[in-house]
């Protein structure tokens, strides 16, 4: 580990002596002036988004599957009609533009784990993610590597996880490449007896939702925690 | 001024970049490549599942603010009517091309597809595009230097000429796929039909993966009508059809599968690429 508490490989990435804009934050900028100069959309409207984006993250989602695991009748909301029981957790899937977010359309499905079904999810042509409900996704399920290799070797992937599924447990991968978004809602993990909304929401994980963990007492955190620096960083994501 | 080495220094580096066959020279002549390698170089480049790959690790990055606003703009010109989501997914994971799909960050190839809609749309011309590419970068030419990295239209369109899409106006309240329901008919298949995914020639863009395509799998789910990806991708008049989610065993989808004989893959097909098992 390196002073700064990760280890990526800092030889190749690319840090000029001079703070130079980029390339793509060139382009960026050129098009958004553009689209404003000519009307194509307003500063309003490109504010507006930016607000709504800015505030998408896995915490609604985490509430909605506590909530399933508290209330049984929740849970049957859940799986029948999600895009209701996201209403409950604050998530309108029709927002901001009352069609919703358009590259996630607005078709939602929850797949329930049992005792002897693990659900797994990707998008193996580009990343598509139930963002409304779970924030963007993280970089690692964007690569063409996690895409290319779950769908034909999804307990080798789940393994660089951490994750050990028995055979008695089937594997049930969902490339979600259409209009569907999906979302994983994971067994309540022993030891969790009494436990309240609040502290089941601690450990459901964005990568439990993702498929690729197990929620576990005591565990709060994802995974993957290893992050590459960005040149400029934004607020959100 | 650049100066004559370091022009030629770049076109060497462009020439290392290679994204062919190494066996095959540049622009073979027909009878070098069979149909194996023609349909290799005509598949869309994002299709990439159960390509082999190695392990690699997996690590969360910093998101950059270019790439955050990368993503206002292109929900926001779906919000405004310029392009449908489905015209986005192909235009910046399909038509970029082999070397720019693979060598482009991920935002960088969605940034690409918003420069070319709006240039392939006439909505903006590409030397006025260049010209505010030079603007920008001088603006900032001693680099950020504490200086914020923004955006300042020179002023505000009205927007009233602009030509948009009937979907931005008739999806409001309805959603999407909802907008399109009750305009598919009957669905052809129900669930635990078995079938088998056409082997459809495929040029240009499909949302049907290759790894299906001639496999045997069952209906999982009848999902919802919306018109075919590779027709809503060109924004043209389409009619809806039904849409499955399959389900494929993958012990027998795999060669060589080493999980267990109950794993299974479910991706989701619209109704022209299925046929009923024999």
């Amino acid at each position: 580990m390196t002073d700064h508490g990760h280890d990526h490989d800092h030889d190749r990435t690319v840090k000029p002596m001079v703070d130079e804009i980029t390339d793509f934050e060139v382009l960026e900028i050129a098009l958004r002036e553009l689209c404003i100069e000519k009307g194509i959309f307003t500063a309003e409207e490109h504010r507006r988004f930016t607000e709504f984006a800015e505030q998408i993250g896995p915490t609604p989602a985490a509430h909605l599957v506590a909530k399933a695991w508290l209330d049984p009748e929740f849970k049957k909301l859940a799986l029948a009609e999600p895009m209701t029981a996201s209403k409950e957790v604050g998530v309108d899937w029709m927002e901001p533009t009352g069609f919703g977010t358009p590259s996630d359309f607005t078709a939602f499905q929850i797949l329930a784990n049992t005792p002897t079904v693990h659900n797994v999810i990707v998008c193996a042509l580009c990343s598509c993610y139930p963002r409304p409900i779970l924030g963007n996704s993280p970089e690692w399920y964007r690569t063409p590597n996690y895409r290319r290799r779950l769908v034909r070797w999804p307990r080798q992937v789940l393994a660089e996880f951490g994750l050990y599924l028995p055979d008695e447990i089937s594997v049930h991968v969902q490339d979600s490449n259409q209009k569907h978004r999906f979302m994983v809602m994971p067994l309540r993990p022993e030891g969790t007896q009494d436990w309240t909304e609040a502290q089941l929401v601690e450990i459901i994980t964005r990568d439990c939702l993702i498929g690729v963990a197990l929620p576990k007492a005591g565990v709060t955190t994802n995974v993957i925690t290893d992050t590459r620096p960005a040149v400029h960083p934004g607020t959100a994501g | 001024m650049s100066t004559a080495a370091e022009r030629a220094a770049q076109l060497d580096l462009v020439a290392r970049l290679k994204s062919a066959y190494p066996e095959l020279p540049d622009a073979p002549t027909p009878d070098l490549l069979d149909h194996e390698r023609i349909t290799a170089y005509l598949k869309p480049v994002h299709d990439v599942g159960g390509e082999p790959d190695a392990p690699m690790k997996y690590e969360d990055k910093q998101y950059e603010l270019w790439e955050h606003m990368t993503y206002v703009i292109c929900e926001v010109l779906a919000w405004r009517g310029i392009w449908l989501s489905e015209e986005r997914r192909r235009i910046g994971n399909v038509d970029v091309g082999r070397a720019q799909y693979l060598g482009l960050p991920y935002y960088g190839r969605w940034l690409l597809a918003v420069a070319r809609v709006l240039v392939e749309k006439h909505h903006i011309g590409l030397t006025e595009l260049s010209e505010r590419m030079a603007e920008v970068k001088a603006r900032y030419g001693g680099g950020l230097a504490g200086k914020k990295l923004d955006a300042t239209p020179k002023s505000q369109g009205d927007g009233s000429q602009v030509k948009r899409n009937e979907h931005h106006k008739r999806a409001v309240g309805k959603g999407d796929p909802q907008v399109y329901a009750g305009q598919a008919g009957q669905p052809k298949f129900k669930v635990g039909d078995a079938v088998v995914v056409r082997e459809l020639p495929v040029i240009f863009y499909t949302r049907t993966p290759e790894y299906v395509r001639g496999a045997k799998g069952e209906i999982a789910a009848v999902a919802y009508e919306s018109p075919a990806a590779e027709d809503e991708t060109w924004d043209r008049p389409a009619t809806p059809e039904w849409f499955y989610v399959v389900r494929f065993n993958m012990s027998e989808l795999w060669y060589g599968y080493t999980g267990t004989t109950d794993d299974v893959v479910q991706t989701e097909i619209p109704e022209h690429w299925l046929q009923a098992a024999p």
